[in-house]
C-alpha cells in the first residue's frame, strides 16, 4: 500500500480556521502547519481540541479559514475522497456495532476506506496485531472491555496505513503497559507520516511527541517541543512534573 | 526444540543429531516470523464474504459498498423474518375478514417506510461519526441501502399479495403509496437527523392517509386505489427532493456544518 508522497508540503496546513456552535465561537483563527512526526495537542476541557480534530478529520466544515490536508482541498468532493483514503481517525467517543467481531469491525472500515480488496485481509491482521488484540480477533465487540474497545478503534484508524492519523484521547482506558506499547507505535508511524494526538495525559506527550501545541479558548497559545514547554514552568506553577508546571504556566499566561 | 545447552556445537555431534541439524537449517533461513504469523492470522481470521455480498460487490463495483449494504440493519435476517411475519399475519387477516380487507396492501408501505428510516445513519448508526470520514460517501451508502430495502419490501409484498386473491384489484397499486411512505420516511429522517423521526413520520403519515380516505369514502381500500396514484407520485417526488436538499451541500448538526460525505 503506497502512501502519498508528501515531500515538500506539510500534511496539515490550516490558516485562520474558525468554527462555531450556534453563536459560540469554538475555534478562533487557528493557524497550524504540521509535517511528519507526532504532534501532541494539549489543553483544558472546552479548549477546542476535539473540534479541531473533527475539522481535520473532515467530519465538519470550517466556518471560516482555509484547510489543506495532504496537499488536498477537503472542500473539493474528489480531493476529499482521495484524502480520506489516506486518513485515519479515532473519535473521542467511539461508536461500535456490538454484534461485529474485532476483525469484522476493522475490516468494515478498511473496505469503506477503499483499501484494495486483495490487501484487506493482511491489513486487518496487521492492524489487529499492532494493537495487541490478535487473540480477540474473533470476539464480539460487546464482550470487550473499554480499553480493548479503544484499541479496536485505534486498529480501524491505522488499518489503511494512513499518512495523516488523528487520534482523540487514544489512551483513555489503556493500562500503563498498553500505553507504553501505544507510544512506541505512534513514534513508528510518525517516522513516515503525520500523527496528531489530542490528550489530557502529559506523560504521553512527553514521551511520544516531537512537538506539542497547547490550546486555550479556541486558540493555539503555545507551540514547541516538550522541552520548551517544560522551560516555561516555574516552581510557583501548579503541577507534579516539570512539564505540568510548564503547561500550567502557559495556560495561566493565556488566561491573564 | 531441545535446549541448545545440552547439544554442543561440535560438528561431529551435529552430524548425528537431527534436532541440531533442524535448528541449524532454521537459523540459516532469512525468515521474518512475525510477518509469517501475521499472514497466518490474516488467513485464519478472515471473514469470507457471503454469496450475496460477492454479487453485490460485482454489481456495485465496490466491495466497501457491498459490505455496507449487507450491514444494513433493515436487511438483516431477523428484520426480514419479522417483515415476513407481519405480512403473513396480513394475509391471514385478509382471509379471515368478511369483506377481504387487503391488509397486506395496507401494511406493506409501513414496513418499507420503517425499513428505509432505519437505513439512515444519525441516531441509529453508532459509528456514524466514523462513517463521515470514510472514502465511500455516506450518501452513496444511503442510496444503495434505500434502493435495496425498497426492492426487498416490494418483493415481499408482491409475494404476500399472491396469497390474497380477493385483493387482486390492489395487487400492484400499493407499490405507489409504498414509494411515497418510503420517501416521507427518508425526508423526515434526513431533515431531523434521526431515524426514529423518520419511522414516526412514515407510520403517522400513512395512518392519516388510510383513515382519512376511509372516513371520506367508507372504503378502507381507497387509500390504495388507483385514483390516488398521481397524488402519491407527486408527494414522492416532493419528499425525495426534500431528502436530497436536506442531505445536499451543507448539513447543519449541532451548530456546525458537516462536509457532504
Amino acid at each position: 500500500m503506497a502512501g502519498l508522497m508528501v515531500t515538500n508540503q506539510r500534511a496539515v496546513q490550516v490558516r485562520g480556521l474558525t468554527q462555531r456552535f450556534g453563536r459560540t465561537e469554538v475555534l478562533r483563527g487557528v493557524d497550524l502547519e504540521i509535517g511528519n512526526g507526532v504532534f501532541g495537542l494539549l489543553g483544558p476541557n472546552g479548549a477546542g481540541k476535539t473540534t479541531l480534530l473533527r475539522t481535520l478529520a473532515t467530519v465538519i466544515q470550517p466556518a471560516g479559514g482555509t484547510v489543506r490536508l495532504l496537499g488536498r482541498d477537503p472542500g473539493n468532493d474528489t480531493e476529499r475522497r482521495q484524502l480520506r483514503r489516506r486518513l485515519g481517525y479515532l473519535p473521542q467517543a467511539l461508536g461500535y456495532y456490538p454484534g461485529f467481531t474485532v476483525s469484522e469491525f476493522v475490516e468494515y472500515f478498511a473496505l469503506l476506506k477503499e483499501v484494495p480488496a486483495r490487501e484487506v485481509r493482511l491489513a486487518v491482521a496487521r492492524a489487529i496485531e499492532r494493537v495487541g488484540l490478535e487473540d480477540r480477533a474473533k470476539s464480539k465487540l460487546k464482550t470487550l472491555s473499554g480499553g480493548m474497545l479503544r484499541r479496536v478503534g485505534i486498529a480501524q484508524a491505522i488499518v489503511n496505513e494512513p499518512d495523516l492519523l488523528l487520534l482523540d484521547e487514544p489512551t483513555a482506558g489503556l493500562d500503563p503497559e498498553q500505553r507504553v506499547g501505544f507510544r512506541a507505535m505512534l513514534r513508528e508511524i510518525g517516522t513516515h507520516g503525520t500523527v496528531v494526538v489530542s490528550t489530557h495525559l502529559i506523560e504521553d506527550v512527553a514521551v511520544a511527541c516531537a512537538e506539542v501545541g497547547l490550546m486555550a479558548n479556541g486558540r493555539i497559545v503555545f507551540r514547541g517541543t516538550p522541552c520548551q514547554l517544560t522551560a516555561r514552568g516555574t516552581e510557583f506553577n501548579l503541577g507534579d512534573s516539570d512539564l505540568e508546571r510548564g503547561y500550567g504556566a502557559v495556560l495561566a499566561g493565556a488566561r491573564a | 526444540m531441545p535446549d541448545p545447552r545440552d547439544h554442543p556445537d561440535d560438528p561431529r555431534h551435529i552430524a548425528g543429531c537431527m534436532d541440531c541439524q533442524t535448528r541449524a537449517n532454521l537459523t540459516g533461513l532469512d525468515l521474518d516470523l512475525d510477518r509469517v504469523w501475521t499472514g497466518v492470522m490474516a488467513t485464519v481470521g478472515a471473514r469470507e464474504p457471503g454469496r450475496l455480498e460477492r454479487m453485490a460487490a460485482r454489481l456495485l463495483g465496490s466491495p466497501g459498498l457491498a459490505r455496507a449494504l449487507t450491514a444494513t440493519p433493515s436487511l438483516a435476517f431477523s428484520w426480514v423474518l419479522a417483515s415476513l411475519a407481519v405480512l403473513t399475519i396480513g394475509v391471514a387477516a385478509t382471509h379471515g375478514s368478511e369483506v377481504g380487507t387487503p391488509w397486506v396492501a395496507l401494511l406493506a408501505p409501513c414496513l418499507a417506510g420503517v425499513g428505509i428510516a432505519y437505513s439512515y445513519g444519525p441516531g441509529i448508526d453508532p459509528a456514524f461519526e466514523l462513517s463521515q470520514t470514510m472514502a465511500i460517501p455516506d450518501r452513496m451508502v444511503l442510496l444503495v441501502r434505500v434502493l435495496a430495502v425498497f426492492g426487498l419490501n416490494a418483493l415481499l409484498g408482491i409475494g404476500a399479495t399472491l396469497f390474497t386473491p380477493v385483493a387482486a384489484g390492489v395487487t400492484w397499486t400499493w407499490l405507489v403509496p409504498m414509494a411515497m411512505v418510503s420517501a416521507l420516511a427518508l425526508a423526515a429522517a434526513t431533515v431531523a437527523g434521526s431515524a426514529n423521526v423518520g419511522v414516526a413520520a412514515a407510520l403517522a403519515g400513512w395512518a392519516l392517509v388510510v383513515l382519512g380516505t376511509k372516513a371520506e369514502t367508507g372504503d378502507v381500500t381507497a387509500a390504495v386505489g388507483t385514483n390516488l396514484a398521481p397524488a402519491y407520485l407527486l408527494a414522492t417526488v416532493v419528499f425525495g427532493a426534500v431528502a436530497l436538499a436536506a442531505s445536499n451541500g451543507q448539513r447543519s448538526q449541532g451548530g456546525s456544518t458537516r462536509w457532504q460525505a
